[in-house]
C-alpha cells in the first residue's frame, strides 16, 4: 500500500528524517518495503496562466504565447496543441530542471525567444500510469483559479515522500491514512489529530421523500446512505488530485475523487449512485437470479444468487463491496447522488471478488475487513468534503441500518502473567501506557491485572497474547534479551532411519555420484513414456499446475531419466546420478492418507556398464551390512529385457537394476545406454545392519581351491555359486568369480566360470580330508542341475 | 693337494667374477660348494693323506670354503646392488603426468544447507521429526489457527488431492503430530518438502523446502526465543552476525515477528546480496498461540513455546550466491559438480 508522508503529517507532527521514520515504523510491525520522493530533481517549475497565443511567424507548427507568472510576464515557444488562451500551465523557466534531469534555458525557435517551456506529467515527475494517453503527451492543464507563480514542488507534492508498506492480514485497520497515521502516532508517542465531519444541526428527514433501504442478507452488517444535491460535476481540487496521485489512484471527477479520498483516508469504501438512474425509491441489499450486471469498467459480468448485490428492488445496480453498476453510474448530468457508506462480511466479498475475476480497492479492502463503525463516520466525512470543494448540496437526513450494534471487546491482561511470558518485568504502569498510546482504554481492575477496551476498528485484538504483542512491539522487540532455554535438559539426535538416510548418501556420494532434487510431479504423458502399463494407484491432483504436472509420482526412475536426458543434450558427456525421495501411491484402507513411500534411485550413462552400476550397488548393500543380495532375471518394463534383474535379500524384494529399453531411450532423447537401479528405501533399512562387531582374525590358514566349471550358457551365474555356498556348510569363507570364459576350447553354448573357493575353520587347519568331499559334493550338484563339468 | 685346493680356489674366483646375473650365482656355488661339488669332491680325497698332512690341508680347505663364501656373498650384495640400480633406471617415470581419474561426487546443495541447519540444532538437544508430504487439510490448517476462509485454503493457493487432503503448504502439520503425540518437553526440528500452486521461475516453485522448529517446555519465554535464534544464527552465519526481530503476523504464532541477520557477504555495509540494506530476512516465529496448543492437547496455562519456520531453497541460494531458483531444482552436472 502507499502511503503519502505528506498527507501522514496532517494527522500526526512527524519531524524524523523519512528514513529514521521507516525504521520506526517496520520495528513496531508496520513493515515500510521503500520510501520514494515523487520527483528528485525538479526545480524552478512555477504555474502560470496563458493571456494570448499568437502564430510563429516563420513556422506553421509553433505558437507564441505570452505567460502571467503571477510576478511577471514572459514569452513561450511551444508546439503543443493542447493549450488556449486562459490556460494555467506549469512552465519550466529559465534555470529550471525537469524530472529527466533535463536544464531549461532560453532557446532561439526560428527567430522567436522562448523564456522556458511548459510542461507535462512526465516532465513534472508524477505518477504517468495513472493517466490517458491524451493528458499524458499534452500540457498539463491546471484547473481555473490556480494561484498563479506557485512552485510545483509544493502544488503538486513533489517533495512528498511516498512509503510502500507491507500490511500483514490481520490488521485491516491500517488500510488507510489514519491506520497508518495512529500506527505513527503510538509508535512515535505523538499525539494525532482528528478530521472534520458533516456535522450540521438538520431540521428534517428530507432523505426519506427520496429514498429508503432494507437489508434482506446477513452479509451486510450496516448501510449508510446520504444523499446530496450536485452543483458542478467537474475535476476535483488540485490538492486533492494530488493527494489521490500519490496514493496511486487516478483523479477522475468531484464526485468520484471525493469517494476514493476517504477510502484512502479512513478506509471504508464509498459508493456514489446516480439517484435518477436508480429508477427506484428504495435500495435493497440481497442476492437475485439476475445472470448479468455490467460493471463501471464496461464489461458484462457473469452474476449468480451466490453474490450479494445492491438493487433498486428489482435490479442489480451494484455488485456489493466490488464494483458499481454502469446502469447508475454518475454522468455529466447527474444531478442527485445517493452515497452508500457499507459494511459487507470479508467472506462474503472475497468469495464474489474471486468468483468475477475482479479486484478492486474496495473489494480488497472489505475482504481484510472493514470495521462497521467506520460507515457512519465515512459517510458525514465524505458528507462534508463534496460540500467544502463545493460540488454538491446538502439534501437532509441520513438513513443508516444498522441492525446489530457490536459491544467494545474487553480483554484482561495479568502484568505478571505478561512478564514472565515474555521475560522481562514492566510495571504494571509503563503497560499501561504503553496500551493507551495505541488507542486502547485501559482501567487497572487490582494491583497487577488491566481491563482492556479494544477499540473498535481493532479486529485482530482477542485475547491476552495478542495485548502481549500490543505492548511488546511498541516497547522494542530489539529491547527484549535473549536468553538460552532453561528447562529439561534434552539429548535430540538422529534417529537410526536418519542415520542411515545419510549412510546410504555418503557411500554413493564416495563412489562418484551426484546427488540430485528433482520436483514430486510427473504426469500420464511422462510415464507413457517409460513404456509401462497404466498405473491404477496413483495420486493425481484435483488443482495441478499443468497436464505435465498432475500426478504425484510413484517412481523416481522417470525423473532420473530426464536429468540424463538434459546432462546429455548439454553435451556433459558421463554422469552418475542419486535421489533418495519420496514416492506416492494410493492408500487402499478407507480414511487414510496416501502411501509415501522412499525410494533411492541410481542411474549412470556415458563411461559405465551395466557392470558398473551392479558392482556401485553391491558395495552399498556390503557396506550397509547386507549380505548376499541375489539379483535374478526379470523387472519393469522400462528396462532392456535381455539386461534386467530384480534384488533380493532373504526372500525380501530390494528393486530392480538394468539397462534402460531401447524404446524408452527414444522416448525420453536419452544416449543410447543408461542405467537405473531403484531400491525401496524401507526393504534396505529392514536388511540393513549398520552395527559393527569385532570378530577375532583368524588363527588358522585358510585353504584355497580354484573351479573351472564348463556349463550351458544360460545358466545364471548366481545359481551356479548358489549351489557352491549350499554345499559348502561352515568352511566356505569367501567365493569369488574371477573368470568368465567362452571361446577356444569351449564348445558353441557354453562357458566356463572360473571361481576362487576360500575355505577355512576356526579352529583347527583344514587338510584335503576335509575339503575334498566338499568339493567333490559341489561338483555332484552342478552336474545333477546343469550337467556341468569340472574344467581339468 | 695343497696345489690342487689353491688352483680350485682360483678357479673359483674366476667363475664368480664372471657371474652378472643373481640367478646365476648359485650355479657357481653348487659348481664348487655343493655335494657333488669340486671342494667337496677334493675333499673326499682327504683319506689319502697322511695323517700330518691331513690337519694342515683341513684347515686350508676349510679356509678356501670360507674364501669363497665371502666371495659368494660379496658378489651377490654387488649384484644386487647393480640389478636395483638397473630396476631403478629403467621404472623412472614422468612424474609429471596427470594421475588416474576417479569421479568425483557430492551432495546437492540443499541436502549440504539442510544438514548445516540440522547439525546446528541436533548441538542444542533438537530431535528431528518427519511427516507425511500428503496431509489433512486440518492438520495443514485447522489445527494451525488458519481461518476457515483463509485464500491460503483455496484451490488458487494450495494443491488438493481429495477435498480433506492436501500437498502441505508448509512443514507446521509435523509440529501438530508431535504434540499431539508425545508429551512436552518438546524440541524438534521438521526439514522437509512442501507446495504451494506457484508457476516456477527465478524465485518460485511449485516444490520447495522448509525447515520449522518448535519448542514447548514451562516457562519458554520470548526471551527464549530471541537467544536461540540469535544463537543459530551466530551458528550459521559466524560469531560476527548481528539479528534484528521484527514484528509480523502468523496464525500459528503469536507475539509473531521475522528475524534478519547481517549480511554475511558484506557484514551490513549494503551489497546486491541484502538489497543495500545490509540485512537479510531469514525466517518467522513467535510464541506458540495458545489456540494451537489447545487444539493440540497441551494447555497453555501450564506449558508456553515458541516455533519458527524457514525456506531451506531461499537459504541455499543465498548462502552460495545462486541467482535463479530453477537452477536447483534442473540438475545440470555442470551445476551439481560446483558443491563439494
Ligand atoms: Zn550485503
Amino acid at each position: 500500500m502507499f502511503v503519502s508522508l505528506n498527507w501522514l503529517k496532517e494527522f500526526v507532527d512527524i519531524k524524523i528524517p523519512p528514513y529514521d521514520f521507516g525504521e520506526a515504523l517496520t520495528m513496531s510491525g508496520t513493515k515500510v518495503e521503500t520510501l520514494t520522493v515523487v520527483s528528485e530533481n525538479v526545480v524552478n517549475i512555477f504555474t502560470g496562466k496563458i493571456t494570448k497565443i499568437e502564430p510563429h511567424p516563420n513556422a506553421d507548427k509553433l505558437i507564441v504565447c505570452t505567460v502571467d507568472m503571477g510576478t511577471d510576464e514572459r514569452v513561450i515557444v511551444t508546439a503543443a496543441k493542447n493549450v488556449f488562451e486562459g490556460a494555467i500551465v506549469p512552465v519550466a523557466v529559465d534555470g529550471a530542471v525537469i524530472a529527466d534531469g533535463t536544464k531549461i534555458g532560453t532557446n532561439d525557435f526560428r527567430g522567436v525567444l522562448s523564456y522556458g517551456m511548459f510542461c507535462s506529467i512526465e516532465e513534472l515527475g508524477m505518477n504517468t500510469d495513472l493517466f490517458s494517453k491524451e493528458i499524458m503527451e499534452g500540457i498539463l492543464i491546471l484547473p481555473a483559479g490556480t494561484p498563479l507563480g506557485m512552485d510545483a514542488r509544493e502544488l503538486f507534492w513533489l517533495n512528498d515522500v511516498i512509503i510502500d508498506v507491507e500490511l500483514t492480514a490481520n490488521r485491516s485497520d491500517c488500510q488507510s491514512i489514519i491506520g497508518i497515521a495512529r500506527e505513527a502516532s503510538a509508535t512515535l508517542d505523538l499525539p494525532m489529530a482528528g478530521f472534520t465531519i458533516y456535522a450540521a444541526t438538520e431540521s428534517s428527514n428530507q432523505i426519506a421523500d427520496y429514498l429508503s433501504v432494507k437489508i434482506e442478507d446477513q452479509a451486510c452488517p450496516r448501510y449508510v446512505a446520504k444523499m446530496l444535491k450536485v452543483k458542478k460535476i467537474e475535476a476535483s481540487p488540485l490538492w486533492m488530485q494530488v493527494k489521490l496521485l500519490n496514493s496511486g489512484v487516478r483523479p477522475i471527477n468531484n464526485i468520484v475523487d471525493v469517494t476514493n479520498y476517504v477510502m484512502l483516508e479512513l478506509g471504508q469504501p464509498l459508493h456514489a449512485f446516480d439517484y435518477d438512474s436508480l429508477q427506484s425509491q428504495e435500495i435493497v441489499v440481497k442476492t437475485t437470479t439476475d445472470k448479468k450486471i455490467v460493471t463501471l469498467d464496461d464489461k458484462e459480468r457473469n452474476i449468480d444468487e451466490t453474490m450479494l448485490m445492491i438493487t433498486n428492488g428489482q435490479a442489480p445496480v451494484a455488485v456489493a463491496g466490488v464494483m458499481g453498476g454502469e446502469n447508475s453510474e454518475i454522468t455529466e448530468k447527474t444531478s442527485l447522488i445517493v452515497l452508500e457508506a457499507a459494511n459487507f462480511n470479508k467472506g462474503s466479498v472475497r468469495l464474489t471478488a474471486k468468483q468475477l475475476g475482479l479486484r478492486t480497492e474496495a473489494s480488497s479492502r472489505f475482504e481484510k475487513g472493514v470495521d462497521p463503525e467506520l460507515a457512519g463516520i465515512a459517510a458525514l466525512r465524505a458528507t462534508h468534503l463534496l460540500l467544502e470543494i463545493g460540488a454538491c448540496e446538502v439534501i437532509e437526513g441520513l438513513i443508516d441500518v444498522y441492525p446489530c450494534v457490536e459491544a467494545l471487546k474487553k480483554v484482561n491482561l495479568d502484568v505478571n502473567w505478561f512478564n514472565a511470558f515474555v521475560g522481562i518485568s514492566l510495571t504494571i504502569a509503563e503497560i499501561s501506557k504503553m496500551l493507551t498510546r495505541l488507542f486502547f482504554t485501559v482501567e487497572k481492575i487490582s494491583d497487577h491485572v488491566l481491563e482492556v477496551e479494544v477499540p473498535s476498528y481493532r479486529l485482530d485484538i482477542e485475547l491476552k497474547e495478542d495485548l502481549a504483542e500490543e505492548v511488546v512491539r511498541i516497547f522494542g522487540y530489539d529491547m527484549i534479551p535473549g536468553t538460552i532455554m532453561g528447562g529439561e535438559t534434552m539429548v535430540g539426535g538422529k534417529t537410526p532411519v536418519q542415520k542411515f538416510q545419510d549412510a546410504l548418501k555418503n557411500i554413493l556420494v564416495g563412489q562418484g555420484y551426484y546427488e540430485t532434487l528433482t520436483s514430486s510431479f510427473t504426469s500420464e504423458k511422462r510415464l507413457q513414456g517409460l513404456n509401462s502399463q497404466r498405473e491404477d494407484n496413483l495420486i493425481p491432483l484435483i488443482n495441478p499446475l499443468g497436464e505435465e504436472n498432475s500426478i504425484m509420482r510413484h517412481t523416481l526412475v522417470g525423473h532420473q531419466l530426464e536429468v540424463i536426458s538434459l546432462n546429455y543434450s548439454r553435451k556433459n558427456p558421463f554422469g552418475q546420478f542419486f535421489e533418495l525421495s519420496n514416492t506416492y501411491r494410493k492408500n487402499e484402507k478407507p480414511g487414510e492418507l496416501p502411501i509415501e513411500e522412499q525410494k533411492l534411485a541410481i542411474s549412470s550413462y556415458g563411461s559405465e556398464d551395466y557392470f558398473d552400476l551392479k558392482g556401485a550397488v553391491e558395495l552399498l548393500l556390503a557396506q550397509s551390512g547386507i549380505k548376499y543380495p541375489e539379483f535374478i532375471a526379470g523387472g519393469s518394463d522400462f528396462l532392456h529385457p535381455g539386461r534386467k534383474a530384480e534384488i533380493f535379500v532373504n526372500g525380501i524384494k530390494l528393486g530392480e537394476i538394468g539397462e534402460i529399453h531401447p524404446v524408452v531411450v527414444k522416448n525420453y532423447e536419452l544416449p543410447k545406454r543408461c542405467y537405473v537401479c531403484q531400491l525401496s528405501f524401507d526393504a534396505l533399512f529392514e536388511c540393513s545392519s549398520l552395527d559393527n562387531k569385532f570378530t577375532d582374525l583368524p588363527k588358522f590358514p585358510a585353504s584355497n581351491r580354484d573351479l573351472a566349471i564348463l556349463l550351458k550358457s544360460d545358466i545364471p551365474a548366481a545359481a551356479v555359486e548358489a549351489i557352491i555356498r549350499k554345499n559348502s556348510g561352515e568352511i566356505l569363507e569367501s567365493i569369488d568369480l574371477f573368470d568368465v570364459y567362452t571361446g577356444a576350447q569351449i564348445p558353441d553354448g557354453y562357458k566356463s566360470l572360473a571361481y576362487a573357493l576360500n575355505f577355512r575353520h576356526h579352529e583347527r587347519t583344514l587338510n584335503d580330508n576335509d575339503i575334498n568331499p566338499v568339493i567333490d559334493q559341489i561338483l555332484s550338484e552342478l552336474k545333477r542341475s546343469f550337467d556341468a563339468q569340472l574344467r581339468e | 693337494m695343497e696345489l690342487e685346493l689353491k688352483q680350485l680356489r682360483d678357479r673359483c674366483l674366476t667363475d664368480l667374477n664372471d657371474v652378472e646375473e643373481l640367478k646365476t650365482l648359485d650355479n657357481v656355488r653348487i659348481k664348487y660348494l655343493g655335494k657333488k661339488g669340486e671342494l667337496t669332491i677334493a675333499l673326499k680325497g682327504m683319506g689319502k693323506l697322511s695323517s700330518e698332512e691331513r690337519p694342515i690341508i683341513g684347515k686350508l680347505a676349510n679356509e678356501i670354503r670360507e674364501e669363497i663364501e665371502n666371495n659368494i656373498s660379496a658378489q651377490k650384495q654387488l649384484l644386487e646392488h647393480k640389478e636395483i640400480e638397473a630396476q631403478i633406471r629403467e621404472e623412472s617415470i614422468d612424474v609429471s603426468l596427470p594421475g588416474k581419474k576417479h569421479l568425483a561426487g557430492n551432495l546437492h546443495p540443499l541436502t549440504t544447507t539442510v544438514n548445516e541447519l540440522k547439525e546446528i540444532f541436533l548441538g542444542m538437544g533438537f530431535s528431528i521429526a518427519e511427516g507425511p508430504e500428503i496431509e489433512w487439510a486440518k492438520y495443514n490448517f485447522d489445527y494451525l489457527n488458519v481461518p476457515q476462509d483463509h485464500s491460503a485454503r483455496d484451490l488458487q493457493d494450495t494443491f488438493y488431492y481429495q477435498d480433506d487432503i492436501v500437498l502441505r503448504t508448509q512443514t507446521s502439520p509435523v509440529q501438530v503430530r508431535v504434540m499431539q503425540e508425545q508429551k512436552p518437553p518438546l524440541r524438534i526440528i521438521s526439514p522437509g518438502r512442501v507446495y504451494r500452486c506457484d508457476e516456477i521461475d527465478a524465485t518460485h516453485s511449485p516444490v520447495f523446502h522448509q525447515m520449522e522448529g518448535l519448542v514447548i517446555d514451562k516457562g519458554i519465554t520470548m526471551s527464549d526465543l530471541k537467544g536461540t535464534l540469535d544463537l543459530f544464527a551466530k551458528k550459521l552465519f559466524g560469531e560476527q552476525t548481528k539479528t534484528k526481530f521484527r514484528p509480523h503476523q502468523f496464525y500459528f504464532t503469536e507475539p509473531s515477528a521475522e528475524m534478519d541477520v547481517t549480511c554475511f557477504k558484506c557484514g551490513g555495509v549494503g551489497c546486491k546480496v541484502c538489497s543495500n540494506t545490509g540485512w537479510i530476512e531469514i525466517l518467522g516465529c513467535g510464541m506458540v498461540h495458545p489456540n494451537v496448543l489447545r487444539l493440540c492437547g497441551i494447555d497453555p496455562d501450564e506449558y508456553s513455546g515458541f516455533a519458527f519456520g524457514m525456506g531451506l531453497d531461499r537459504i541455499t541460494l543465498t548462502k552460495y550466491g545462486i541467482t535463479d531458483l530453477r537452477l536447483l531444482f534442473e540438475n545440470d552436472l555442470r551445476f551439481l559438480a560446483q558443491f563439494k
